[in-house]
């Protein structure tokens, strides 16, 4: 080992310990003040930990820089209050919101304001027909529902379809969802697309709830499952026609 | 090499032992100042501010940013407290939050952290220098805190850093290589360049004035 190998050699094992690097130390007077210095200087940078005094200056702005902090934080926490009731839900939410309550029959649609005394001039002609409308509706379903296993206990049912008989009890009672969603269109236009959303999920259960009944025309659960899809049905125009009504 | 241990520090440094005898408050200072206590606070300044400071002015070797950088640290302190678990010492903590706070901006000045120098170079400026006609250092038996203080600070700054969290802060070079990002052998590389530096430079001050005298 030469004096520039021990050199490098000390980046690793600084305190030059290593066996060679012992036996060039012992024969060169060189590397070992060199060894000896670094670790003088090693020992003696402790010194600096604690060193120097920051000026009183420093405390100052921090002192002042907290109060800042404080004063800030504090004003955003008294202005936090004017947020509780700043934002206004839209009419959506309390639509979800009423569809839920009414499924669960937990609320009831407002009778005061269905007045079923027919008014020539009213331009709400389309919704004093939703009420017999809705009414025909659930009728129709309740027929079906009976008819269905009424002719399934005489084994008559194939040629007849009573799921078709109940369609088009309601076509007849003039109740289709282009009327519905024109209708809410024309009366409260923001609501359209919700309507939109919810007569095809309805529809989409009652396609399904009608398959289920079909394919098995004794399943008590099919048939209950059935009824609610229409009931639900109805329920959407009724709600259509309370929320067209001023 | 032999390091010093804290122990041995508290022996010779009176002030450090009545610190730790204030040990015990700290606990409590550090709870109160979570509440958003300024006495408390101040305490832990009190308390912590020459550390805090003398790293950020060996690191930065610049008197004003050191003062920045420790307001800078101590309003993080102040901003983080209630985040400490108490699971390693409050100085450690601090100590580290503070290096953050320096590393942090050394970066923004685009200065180099580490020296990307290679660990393989055995240039000619890390042979010894002989032609100064000083003494070595260590016939003398002691370095002068200022001339040691002096020598750091006209270190070049990739140097300083490592030198500064190893030799000065006590941090492993395993610590070193997370905190700044390096590998283990560039810390150990790095610390040693800086060390043959801090030597050629200390020499230096020593022949310049015995040349005056
Ligand atoms: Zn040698």
């Amino acid at each position: 080992m030469n004096c520039v190998e021990l050199q490098e050699s000390l980046a690793e094992i600084e305190d030059g310990s290593r066996a060679d690097q012992r036996a060039h130390l012992k024969t060169c007077a060189e590397c070992s003040a060199l060894v000896a210095d670094l670790n003088l200087i090693a020992s003696s940078a402790i010194d600096l930990r604690e060193a120097e005094e920051p000026s009183p200056r420093v405390w100052n702005s921090i002192e002042i820089a907290v109060r800042q902090l404080e004063a800030e934080l504090n004003l955003i926490a008294s202005s936090a209050i004017e947020l509780r009731e700043a934002e206004e839900p839209s009419p959506r939410v309390w639509n979800s919101i009423e569809i839920a309550l009414r499924q669960e029959g937990l609320i009831r649609p407002p009778r005061s304001s269905r007045s079923l005394l027919p008014s020539l001039s009213s331009r709400w002609a389309w919704a004093r027909w939703m009420v017999p409308a809705a009414a025909v509706l659930l009728i129709a379903v309740g027929v079906y529902v009976r008819q269905h296993s009424l002719a399934q206990q005489l084994a008559t049912d194939l040629a007849t379809h009573p799921a078709s008989a109940a369609v088009s009890d309601v076509a007849i009672a003039g109740l289709n969802d282009d009327d519905l969603l024109q209708e809410v269109s024309e009366q409260t236009p923001a609501m359209k697309a919700q309507y939109a959303d919810n007569l095809r999920s309805v529809n989409e259960y009652i396609q399904d709830a009608k398959g289920n009944v079909d394919a098995n025309p004794n399943d008590e659960e099919a048939r209950r499952s059935l009824l609610e899809a229409y009931q639900e049905k109805a329920m959407l125009f009724e709600l259509a026609m309370d929320r067209t009504q001023p | 090499m032999v390091r010093p241990e804290k122990a041995t520090l508290t022996d010779r440094d009176p002030q450090e032992r009545q610190r730790q005898g204030s040990e015990l408050n700290e606990a409590e200072a550090i709870e109160r100042a979570k509440q958003g206590d300024a006495q408390a606070f101040q305490a832990l300044y009190d308390k912590h501010k020459r550390r805090v400071y003398s790293l950020c002015l060996r690191m930065t070797a610049n008197t004003a940013e050191a003062e920045d950088l420790t307001q800078e640290a101590f309003l993080q302190l102040y901003r983080k407290i209630a985040t400490f678990r108490g699971e390693s010492a409050f100085s450690t903590w601090l100590h580290r939050l503070s290096v953050n706070v320096v590393l942090m901006h050394l970066r923004k000045k685009s200065l180099p952290v580490v020296s990307l120098e290679e660990t393989t170079q055995g240039g000619e400026e890390d042979t010894p220098k002989k032609d100064f006609g000083a003494e070595d250092l260590a016939l003398a038996g002691s370095i002068d805190r200022l001339h040691l203080q002096k020598a750091v600070d006209d270190l070049p700054p990739g140097y300083r850093t490592i030198f500064v969290l190893h030799d000065v802060e006590g941090y492993e070079h395993n610590e070193i290589a997370t905190i700044v990002g390096c590998s283990i052998g560039n810390s150990k590389s790095q610390l040693h360049k800086a060390r043959m530096k801090l030597r050629d430079l200390l020499k230096l001050n020593r022949a310049e004035k015995a040349g005056k005298s």
